[in-house]
């Protein structure tokens, strides 16, 4: 398969224009197979993605790239039950999950 | 919807950010790209679900906002590509993964494999995909 998503990276270009995302703790809802997260999670405090497809995050701990193994941490969570303590992040992005 | 976002906004700090970005279905334009210039061969169906989507999306934000849980600080929309070496591997693309969402009329189809049949030899084919970017502020209530 030839697909290529978003080789422009303009989803990354608009993200940084919308959000300062250095040294924050970011919150990803719907996260997929991390094709977004590998892009700006570097410059981030921390990265917290989830999503509820258990294949696609199969997948993304697979390609998580090593540098960002203490980084970006990946979980199962549905959007209507967060586990997480209030408070915890200051940035969330709803990546074509709302 | 509203209670995902009730849920986002307990786990976001005070004056944390909220970023909605998502596709907004708009008949996206289907075209030939090479090294020679751009040619759109038609416009994709939006089916139901896509765009009942977009607007429950839309009024779970209106919800939340006269809520008074967030504020809108910014926002727009702004072209993202999906692109394929041919129009056969859109096609399967679109009616494997897309096939709730949107629709390849058989003109459409026609059309972009003409197109693209002549083209350069660096011939590629792509949907325009329209994606909203919104940035919301976590309102003090």
């Amino acid at each position: 398969m030839s697909l290529q998503k978003d080789p422009e990276r303009h989803e990354t270009k608009y993200l940084h224009q919308y959000a300062n995302l250095t040294g924050r703790r970011v919150l990803e809802i719907g996260c997929g197979e991390g094709r977004l997260t590998w892009q700006y999670a570097k410059g981030t405090g921390s990265t917290i993605a989830v999503d509820l497809d258990h294949d696609s995050l199969r997948v993304a701990k697979v390609d998580r790239p090593y540098d960002l193994e203490n980084k970006v941490h990946l979980a199962g969570a549905d959007s209507l039950y967060l586990p997480f303590a209030k408070e915890k992040f200051d940035i969330a992005i709803l990546a074509w999950s709302l | 919807m509203v209670h995902a976002l009730e849920e986002i906004r307990r786990v976001l700090a005070p004056d944390g950010i909220l970023i909605d970005m998502r596709p907004f279905a708009e008949h996206w334009r289907v075209e030939v790209v090479s090294s020679r210039g751009i040619k759109e061969t038609g416009q994709v169906d939006d089916l139901p679900e896509q765009v009942s989507g977009d607007v429950a999306s839309n009024e779970a934000m209106k919800e939340v906002e006269s809520r008074g849980w967030f504020q809108r600080e910014q926002e727009e929309f702004f072209p993202l590509f999906y692109s394929w070496d041919t129009p056969s591997e859109m096609e399967k693309f679109v009616d494997e993964d897309w096939a709730d969402f949107i629709g390849l009329s058989e003109e459409n189809r026609k059309s972009t494999r003409a197109v693209w049949a002549v083209g350069e030899a660096d011939s590629r084919v792509r949907i325009r995909v329209k994606i909203l970017i919104a940035r919301w502020h976590k309102a003090d209530w």
